[in-house]
């Protein structure tokens, strides 16, 4: 079990002058926790986890991962210990065959042939596509990219996993699978999603964002059980709770 | 079927025939790589108006069509697509030069025609001999003979991602003309109105893409230097076998003796005498 945890203190982010997609954010991950970070659209839910792994350093404020800021001279070292899976998986799966994809991470990392090898079976294994290992990447279903995108960051073995709406383009069966994965991950991990049925099963602590702002910090049950609260920010009641709800 | 759907069928089905358990698909891509390059340029070294000599070139490619049961209709349909450019390039030869040259019974034939004909069979077999390579070495494969030839491993990146976003950038052209056509009913292709318009979109998508897939590199541990290596590491040409050396020696030395001789100048003089 890792003790790694972010802090992130008074964050503030904008990608044009003026305008700040994040304002003032300050919360704390400690270690083994699952978050789930919630909010509409262009909340600055995806920007939160960029600038976690320091996609972008130009923010002001900190944010530090255990004892280390994110800033460019720390980068490979904060690199080695998140693992951040994109949106979209044609984003982050770029070399020709799954295996290939899977090995990228331990190889530039230097490991041994024979430890790259070990890391990418376990890794397939987990997410349970190691039938695919010596497919073209090009020739997987949307479901299939996802789980290897997965597979890809897990052969880094990561104390946190970052995970930017992971349930897109899943179908069910695969969704389910993708919430099993995440709950046997035992380390800190941040969900961005508008999926809030698959935060309720995966996360015990949810951030509710909007316009950048943290609105609420709290318990999944209670933040997604307030719909007065969700709606005020532009989100509705997870499935689960809406009842027989018509469209 | 869009002729973009198309051309991505193409592309998966050219990869599964290149994944075949043929003979051919077992030899070393550094056997068949270099005797790939010496075909071309043994091809392109014929004189303009040696068209008897270079006739014999097609020995090459017939053999690998027949021993091997390559499909000649498939190569015939994927690669005709440039014949177009061929026959653009040299079309204008028999304007410019007119001298006689032989007779053709008793039609006079000058050297631009004969150039012509030349160059465009010239085209033809490097086609082929192109073709012939990708249609039975994966590129994977193909990029590690590349390394072993010690071509920079910039440019065999560049390679490999090319092959791995061609499918992308086809599929995000596809969508994007998809969606044109449902907006445009009963218009034929895009109006070249909007050509600017969905080449730029088309331009900021790609760059969008390509930043993205540069941070998902960065997060995994390559930072310019470091993780370079990761690109090739797994990619395995396999171990260059006895088996291979005989096929370099073999088509090497057949093809530089049909350079140097014209076979089938030399059976047709055979044959009359």
């Amino acid at each position: 079990m890792s003790h790694i945890h972010i802090t992130v203190s008074d964050v503030s982010f904008g990608y044009e002058k003026g305008k700040k997609v994040l304002n003032h954010l300050s919360f704390e991950a400690g270690e083994s926790e699952s978050i789930g970070i919630i909010g509409s659209n262009g909340a600055g839910k995806s920007t939160l986890l960029k600038l976690m792994v320091g996609l972008h350093t130009d923010f002001s404020g900190s944010i530090r991962i255990e004892d280390m800021p994110v800033e460019k001279s720390m980068l490979t070292k904060i690199r080695e210990r998140i693992g951040y899976v994109f949106q979209d998986a044609d984003s982050q799966l770029f070399m020709t065959t799954v295996g290939e994809d899977v090995a990228f991470a331990p190889r530039s990392y230097g490991f041994s042939e024979e430890e790259v090898a070990r890391r990418v079976e376990k890794a397939l294994g987990a997410v349970g596509i190691s039938h695919l290992k010596d497919k073209q990447i090009y020739r997987l279903s949307g479901g299939e990219k996802k789980l290897a995108s997965i597979a890809t960051i897990l052969s880094m073995s990561p104390d946190i996993l970052l995970l930017d709406e992971p349930s897109v383009t899943l179908d069910p069966k695969n969704r389910r699978n993708l919430i099993r994965i995440l709950n046997e991950f035992s380390h800190l991990k941040l969900i961005a999603t508008h999926d809030l049925d698959m935060v309720l099963d995966t996360c015990k602590r949810c951030i509710l964002i909007c316009g950048g702002e943290i609105i609420k910090d709290g318990r999944t049950e209670e933040i997604l059980t307030d719909r007065k609260l969700l709606e005020e920010n532009g989100l509705e009641l997870p499935l689960r709770y809406q009842g027989d709800c018509k469209y | 079927m869009s002729k973009i759907d198309a051309a991505l069928r193409e592309l998966t089905l050219l990869e599964e025939g290149a994944e075949e358990e043929k003979y051919i698909n077992k030899v070393h891509p550094l056997s068949k790589l270099l005797v790939t390059v010496l075909y071309i340029l043994l091809v392109v070294s014929f004189d303009k108006y040696d068209l008897a000599g270079l006739l014999g070139m097609v020995l090459y490619p017939l053999i690998l069509f027949i021993v091997f049961d390559i499909s000649f209709a498939k190569c015939v349909r994927r690669t005709a697509v440039i014949l177009p450019l061929l026959l653009f390039v040299g079309m204008w030869n028999p304007f410019f030069d007119r001298t006689p040259l032989l007779l053709w019974g008793t039609i006079p034939v000058s050297g631009g025609m004969l150039s012509f004909v030349t160059l465009l069979v010239k085209g033809i077999f490097t086609i082929l001999a192109g073709y012939l390579l990708i249609a039975t070495t994966s590129i994977g494969k193909l990029c590690a003979a590349l390394r072993m030839l010690h071509v920079p491993q910039v440019l065999v990146t560049v390679i490999l991602f090319i092959y791995r976003y061609i499918s992308l950038l086809l599929k995000e052209a596809d969508c994007m003309t998809r969606a044109y056509a449902l907006r445009a009913p009963g218009q034929k292709g895009v109006h070249f109105k909007a050509w600017g318009s969905l080449a730029g979109r088309l331009l900021l998508r790609s760059m969008d893409r390509a930043g993205e897939v540069y941070e998902s590199m960065c997060l995994r541990g390559f930072d310019g230097s470091r993780g370079r290596g990761a690109f090739f590491a797994g990619v395995n040409a396999g171990k260059f076998t006895g088996k291979d050396f005989l096929w370099l020696l073999l088509f090497g030395g057949g093809l530089t003796v049909l350079r140097i001789y014209p076979v089938f100048e030399m059976a047709g003089r055979f044959v009359i005498k």
